[in-house]
């Protein structure tokens, strides 16, 4: 019923979301004034919503790698790598967004 | 309209605090009791693999009615935290939005390891998952309503 791909996803998710996000690699960008999606950066119709972007991204990079990792690779990954990853990401992320608290 | 879908979208996080609060609790390791059954206990004593899928299911509808709300909050909400200068509210909100996109990612590996046979590591990899899992949820809901009532809790 399930597959071992999906552990692969989920401790890939993390790092890709933020490598979106910190390098501004958006699938595609959102104008909700104008209500318009666009691929590119496209100026004079108001704020941008980039954060569909990121999570596009972050899972078709994800989803690539985990059909790419051969099963018995992806069978021998522990679960605790999930977990791991995942809260250094969210620790990453708490450590950078400090920012806005400064 | 976005009224109504700021209230669904509220009813379904409080579903889903309270599902993946059950949950969480349920899989600390268990004290010795005296064979009295506490409030906690019987909090902590529920079916928690059942609540696995209720909880991915509440977690991506609740997700995507805030993905609903968000160019609101963008066109509205931000710019008017910005003139007030409470750059700390926009980043609480900017963390809730990342931990709800890290959540979603982290489903899929969440949903199986409940789902597979429980073992040493299936224990401790569920109780890590849920319990990240619950820091993102309770981050999301309460910087959610804090936000939402930002201009009366503010002097």
């Amino acid at each position: 019923m399930t597959h071992p791909g999906l552990k692969i996803f989920s401790m890939l998710f993390g790092v890709f979301y933020i490598v979106a996000f910190y390098f501004d690699l958006a699938l595609f960008r959102y104008y909700p004034e104008a209500r318009q999606f666009h691929w590119m950066r496209t100026d004079g119709i108001g704020v941008v919503i980039l954060w569909y972007g990121w999570i596009v991204t972050a899972a078709l990079a994800s989803a690539a790698v985990a059909v790419a990792v051969p099963r018995p690779v992806a069978e021998r990954l522990s679960s605790r790598w999930v977990w791991m990853v995942t809260a250094l990401v969210v620790l990453v992320t708490l450590i950078y967004e400090r920012r806005w608290f400064v | 309209m976005i009224v109504v879908l700021l209230l669904l979208h509220g009813l379904l996080a409080v579903a889903l605090l309270g599902a993946i609060t059950h949950q969480a609790l349920s899989v600390l390791p268990l004290a010795a009791t005296n064979g009295r059954r506490t409030f906690i206990d019987r909090f902590r004593g529920v079916n928690a693999p059942a609540y696995a899928t209720p909880i991915v299911v509440l977690f991506v509808v609740t997700a995507i009615g805030g993905a609903l709300l968000y160019p609101q909050y963008r066109i509205d909400v931000r710019p008017a935290l910005e003139d007030m200068r409470n750059a700390a509210a926009n980043g609480v909100f900017e963390i809730k939005e990342h931990l709800i996109a890290i959540g979603l990612g982290l489903l899929p590996a969440y949903w199986q390891v409940w789902r597979q046979p429980s073992g040493a590591e299936a224990a401790s990899a569920r109780r890590a998952l849920t319990w990240l899992l619950a820091f993102f949820v309770w981050w999301g809901f309460i910087v959610g309503h804090v936000l939402n009532n930002i201009r009366g809790l503010l002097p």
